[in-house]
């Protein structure tokens, strides 16, 4: 493989909904393969970034690119064979309320993938499995609790094998031991298919396990206070938000 | 830039693709079985079947080109019950992702075929359950309707000014182009056959009787069934699903006083309205036909004051506030007990409209029998 490209950059990027601007002045790129945690407070638009930087929302200003293409600028077949490879988990999981779970994870399967009905169920079932799903497949989203329908989430944004996944906390509402077999997940499928992830996470710990770069996004200012390994954060110095951010989470 | 430039590639497009994939097995000696697994495996293509007897079993690779998730998918799916799994050959990033996947704690359960009589049985059930807690919505409805009298149920009030418009003065357009049409359609049929007789005046005292006593009540339940049952249906349901209901009852509030008996006082009391503003415009629309060709407008006006009395004025007054109540009563409580899904709002609302239509003909029915008895 050639060395790794971006496949995630932003220049100048401003965010928000209808006119009102929630961040601006963006800028920064993240190499195929690494996994990037957005942090910041609540409503501070962590939410809004991931949806701008996914396509799903316009930007306000500036120029956000996915996969070496500027998604706004880009139409049709183009643009939804670039959202296809990349997977999105909401923060209110945003599950199918008519299927189940083994049926969310197989709709996105079935109208892609070209293989037949018993390799698809086999699929949805694996990555139910991944996500400790093994017991809840028939279930309704209905009839489960929120960090299982979180975990269902990010089973269906895996489901079709993407290039890059983003992760709208995806460990809130879970226990510290599904936490971290999820943390564990993440890395591995980095280390297995080079999946790039940029995830949400109000868990420092969680963070300085998984993360290679850290986004925080300072509400006073309304634009991102640092930028940089999650490490570089834990020292003063850097960014003093950023570094109370990291510092005041840790139980120590 | 080309996005099909080689460095977007997935690892499962990155090399050339070698082959389908295979899986071979063998018996070893000591029992074990042997599964040989190669080539490229990619969702693209037909996975390969096996077959494996006994609980040893170890994977070697021979050949193995690029995977996407199926290969780890067909490992799980094949050997997730085999108890001594041997996977040490594999390249470790391919182990780690079978490894980490939990297995279910029990076998899933295949719904069971049921038979026809069961099937039977299970309706009877069901459907009786569906009765009780239809009559339970009816005694809650009118038990809120008691509270409320005594001041003690909490009610939205803003809910019940905003139905008035909606579920009232907002239909007025439909009840009035329905009831004009009914008018001048029953006067049209009528007065084919009045023709042969030579009675032609009798146009009026048809229409303007059954538009009192039947067709304005009538056409305006089934107008409040397809217009508000269904929007409070939806609206319910909606808010099951978004445990908005689960909200206002963690607040204390009683989901039937605090949602639906505003809504079924709004339509029980803006029905008989419509109704009686339906029999006018459908007694005008009477008219033009009579008054095309037959009548003068004085002697149709006559005729038709002559022949409604009070009695079948108040017989079509309380048909109507009936159908309210029910169209009402349906729309919320058909969304109460809507499905959690988008799609149970959805069958929530077309079973509001049936239920609330079939209602309103077999109380149309009943009413009947009850006026005849009582000579009104
Ligand atoms: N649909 C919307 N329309 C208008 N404004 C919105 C909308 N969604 C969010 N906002 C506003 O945008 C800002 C950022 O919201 P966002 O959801 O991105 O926050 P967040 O950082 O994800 O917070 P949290 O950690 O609580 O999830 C907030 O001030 C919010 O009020
Ligand atoms: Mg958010």
């Amino acid at each position: 493989m050639s060395a790794p490209a971006d496949i995630l950059t932003c220049a100048d990027l401003a965010i928000g909904h209808g006119q009102v601007v929630v961040m601006d002045r963006l800028s920064f790129s993240l190499a195929a393969g690494k996994i990037l945690a957005v942090v910041g407070p609540s409503g501070c638009g962590k939410s809004t970034l991931m949806r701008a930087l996914g396509g799903l929302d316009e930007p306000l200003g500036g120029r956000s690119t996915l996969m070496g293409v500027d998604l706004h600028a880009t139409h049709g077949e183009e643009r939804a064979a670039i959202l296809r490879r990349t997977g999105f988990l909401f923060q209110g999981a945003a599950l199918f309320s008519s299927l189940t779970l083994r049926e969310n994870i197989e709709m996105p399967m079935r109208e892609f993938l070209a293989a037949p009905r018993k390799e698809i169920r086999q699929l949805a079932e694996y990555k139910l499995s991944l996500v400790g799903l093994a017991d809840a497949m028939d279930k309704l989203p209905s009839e489960i609790s929120g960090g299982m329908a979180k975990r269902a989430g990010i089973a269906r944004a895996m489901a079709l094998d993407p290039d890059l996944i983003f992760l709208d906390e995806p460990s809130a509402g879970l226990d510290p031991m599904s936490s971290g077999r999820l943390d564990e997940l993440i890395l591995r499928l980095r280390e297995a298919f080079g999946t790039t992830v940029v995830l949400v996470s109000h868990e420092v710990p969680s963070i300085l396990r998984t993360a290679d770069f850290c986004v925080y996004l300072d509400p006073d200012t309304g634009t991102m206070g640092a930028y940089g390994s999650p490490k570089s954060f834990l020292q003063a110095g850097n960014s003093p938000k950023a570094h109370a951010f990291f510092t005041q989470a840790r139980i120590d | 830039m080309n996005i099909l430039s080689p460095k977007y590639l997935t690892i499962r497009m990155s090399q050339a693709p070698t082959g389908s994939p295979f899986a071979r097995t063998e018996v070893l000696a000591d029992g074990t079985a042997l599964v040989t697994i190669g080539g490229s495996w990619t969702l693209d293509q037909p996975l390969p079947a096996i077959v494996t007897k006994g609980d040893r079993v170890r994977v070697v690779t021979e050949g193995l080109a690029d995977f996407d998730s199926s290969l780890p998918a067909w490992l799980y799916a094949n050997f997730k019950n085999v108890r001594q799994l041997d996977l040490s050959p594999l390249p470790p990033r391919l182990q780690s992702l079978v490894q980490i996947a939990e297995k279910a704690s029990s076998e899933q359960a295949v719904p069971e075929q049921t038979g026809f009589l069961e099937k039977f049985g299970n309706w009877g059930v069901e459907s009786s359950s569906s009765w009780g807690r239809a009559f339970e919505h009816i005694g809650d409805t009118a038990s809120g309707f008691l509270r409320m009298l005594v001041g003690r149920a909490k009610v939205n009030w803003g809910d019940f000014t905003l139905q008035l418009q909606t579920a009232g003065v907002d239909a007025l357009p439909i009840v009035a182009l329905l009831g004009f049409l009914t008018g001048l359609i029953m006067a049209y049929v009528g007065l084919i056959q009045l023709r042969q007789v030579g009675a032609t005046v009798y146009v009026a005292n048809l229409v303007s009787l059954a538009m009192t006593r039947e067709m304005g009540a009538l056409m305006t339940g089934v107008i409040a069934c397809g217009r508000t049952s269904t929007a409070f249906a939806s609206q319910l349901g909606s808010m099951n699903v978004s445990q908005e209901t689960d909200a206002l009852r963690a607040l204390g509030l009683h989901p039937v006083e605090y949602l639906a008996l505003p809504r079924i006082l709004a339509v029980t009391l803006m029905v008989p309205l419509l109704a009686v503003f339906a029999t006018f415009v459908g007694i005008f629309g009477g008219m033009v036909v009579a008054c095309a060709g037959d009548l003068s407008i004085e002697q149709y006006l006559t005729q038709a004051i002559r022949a409604i009395s009070f009695k079948s004025f108040l017989v079509g007054f309380i048909k109507s506030i009936a159908f309210g109540f029910i169209a009402g009563w349906a729309g919320c409580y058909r969304g109460s007990v809507a499905k959690r899904s988008a799609l149970g709002v959805g069958e929530a609302a077309t079973s509001a409209a049936v239920l609330g239509i079939t209602f309103i003909v077999i109380a149309d029915a009943v009413f009947a029998v009850i006026f005849n008895l009582f000579d009104l």
